[in-house]
């Protein structure tokens, strides 16, 4: 714990800065993040109450970026703990009974990676109806092919340890094995790719919802405040410019901490 | 190497098919259907629609009768472009997005390839780590932000280049093939790189410096070959990448490529549409994949009867 307050870490607190402010701002913002100032349409940065102004139907952008933020991290990382369970039951399952088991349930993996996977999630958003919910079962389901393949791996080294050994010769039932001496050993592994999932789900999030495919009005996400600047922009080039700056600045630290996380783990 | 080919292209085809019977019933299985209006159609209306497209029948037989035509190239009518075919559209799309990912990938394997060579040979010094950093803030460029503010800066502020369609000449192009290729440089750097720190470390290597060899003949001849396997592991999810790219930058620069009628399809549930995209999709990936196999073999001798 001592170490995440290391100079390294300064991306994780970039984010978890973002994400404090995200959930702090709406409390305290005059506005909230759908209401429409009529007399402000399209007011310039720092005009009044709205600090960047307002969108083209005069909705407070500070408001409407916390709001945005809110829905993008938070499908972020329920989407990334659904990859992180999936993930682990699988590769565990299939380290840990090995032989043409895990064969199969590997072969499996191998076929899913070939297969472009964000056309299944809108496979998906077509099928089932585009619901937040839905939003991050898919993207969870897809995501959790590069944790099978990491556990599967660290599952199978530890499988041959003495300390697994014995553990085995005392008579513990698998299930207990891999509860309690498996988990604890790769969990920081784990947290790692953990923390390089987020970026990934947030950008599939935010590509859908720049589709129309993803979050649907009234609910905003940073994907939707993108798209929205973008067809804003020859009239007021901030409705762009914000959300895309927050949205790489996250994708940034985000992967950046995630890699660093991944060089200390392996 | 024809082994190789013939081998892949057997087990391509019942690969391509599990894929568009899969998707065909996961379609049809939805809940909703094109002709769903903002006013509810007469009854009889709607039933004749439904014998005009053939979606009375039975589901197996209407698999049956789509993959039969699509074998002779004949994709079905489109539900919501009713003029159209989708094999019309498709025609139309193809070339368009063909050039976006075929360019960007080029483009991103010049910048990547060079930028990581260059890091390599200044490695551990600020070159180095400052180009890393760049690379590693590339791949983290979501294409559906850096196309409309390239758009924003270059086209609106500065006027240099055209904002949408497809217009003159080549300059429509710069934009979207850019924006698509900045996310795969940036991986494409680091993994060359990587590559070339393992593979300069090793024993020919050494022999080559011992020789006196230039260095610049002992990085391009004998350090850069085997440092790009790597890279050429990492072409077919670019493929993947670049063509969900170009469904985005096509969207953004309005050019009315194989993404664009993907996205329209998708928001309209026009079932032939998505089927008819989502098979070339499969198939242009799987054709990929076997492309970065034979560029494998070539990197890397061991790998050819693999």
């Amino acid at each position: 714990m001592k170490a995440l307050f290391k100079r390294d870490h300064w991306p994780l607190w970039v984010v978890l800065s973002v994400m404090a402010l995200a959930l702090i701002l709406p409390a305290v913002l005059p506005w909230t993040y759908d209401q429409i100032d009529w007399d402000a349409v399209r007011a310039p940065a720092f005009s009044g109450s709205h600090i960047f102004g307002t969108d083209e139907i005069g909705r407070d952008r500070l408001a409407r970026l916390a709001a945005g933020t809110q829905v993008t991290l938070m499908v972020a990382i329920a989407a990334a703990l659904v990859s992180l369970v999936v993930g682990i039951a699988w590769g565990a399952t299939a380290g840990w009974v090995g032989g043409k088991v895990d064969e199969a349930m590997m072969r499996f993996v191998d076929a899913l990676y070939a297969l472009p996977f964000m056309f299944i999630v809108i496979l998906l958003m077509v099928i089932f109806g585009r619901s937040i919910l839905l939003v991050f079962v898919g993207i969870g389901l897809v995501e959790w092919l590069t944790m099978a393949r990491v556990v599967r791996g660290q599952v199978m080294a530890l499988k041959q340890r003495p300390f697994i050994l014995a553990a085995e010769a005392a008579g513990s039932p698998p299930l207990t094995i891999i509860l309690k001496h498996i988990l604890p050993n790769i969990a920081g592994v784990a947290l790692a790719y953990l923390m390089l999932t987020v970026p990934q789900v947030v950008m599939v999030e935010s590509f859908l919802s720049f589709l129309g495919l993803g979050v649907q009005e009234p609910l905003t996400s940073l994907g939707i405040l993108v798209k929205e600047g973008a067809d804003d922009m020859d009239m007021t080039p901030l409705g762009l410019l914000l959300p895309g700056g927050l949205l790489v600045l996250l994708l940034v630290c985000l992967t950046i901490e995630g890699e660093r996380l991944r060089d200390i783990y392996s | 190497m024809l082994a190789l080919v013939a081998r892949r292209l057997m087990t391509a085809v019942p690969t391509l098919l599990a894929i568009i019977l899969a998707s065909f019933f996961l379609m049809r299985l939805a809940p909703g259907g094109p002709f769903d209006g903002e006013r509810p159609l007469p009854p009889e209306t709607q039933a004749a629609l439904q014998t005009a497209y053939g979606l009375d029948k039975p589901l197996w037989e209407q698999a049956w009768i789509y993959v039969s035509r699509l074998v002779q190239g004949d994709f079905g009518p489109s539900l919501v472009y009713r003029d159209f075919t989708v094999s019309e559209l498709v025609a139309q799309g193809l070339p368009i997005s063909l050039t976006l990912g075929g360019l960007a990938i080029i483009l991103a394997l010049l910048i990547g390839i060079s930028a990581g060579l260059f890091a390599a040979v200044r490695a551990g010094k600020a070159a180095d780590k400052t180009i890393m950093m760049i690379a590693t803030v590339a791949t983290a460029l979501p294409t559906f932000v850096t196309g409309p503010a390239l758009a924003l800066f270059f086209g609106l502020w500065l006027g240099l280049l055209p904002v949408s369609g497809t217009g003159e000449g080549w300059s429509w192009l710069i934009m979207p093939v850019v924006a698509l290729a900045l996310p795969v440089s940036g991986a494409i750097a680091k993994l060359t790189r990587a590559g070339l720190a393992t593979v300069l470390k090793q024993d020919h290597i050494r022999t080559a410096r011992a020789r006196g060899l230039p260095e610049t003949k002992i990085l391009f001849k004998h350090g850069l070959r085997p440092a790009l396997v790597p890279v050429a592991s990492y072409l077919g999810p670019a493929a993947a990448g670049l063509l969900t790219g170009a469904v985005v930058v096509e969207t953004v620069f309005g050019l009315p490529g194989l993404g664009r009628y993907f996205v329209q399809g998708a928001l309209n549930r026009d079932y032939p549409l998505v089927l008819g995209v989502v098979t070339l999709y499969a198939a242009l990936i799987i054709l990929f994949n076997l492309f970065a196999d034979l560029i494998y073999g070539w990197l890397d001798p061991r790998m050819r009867e693999g």
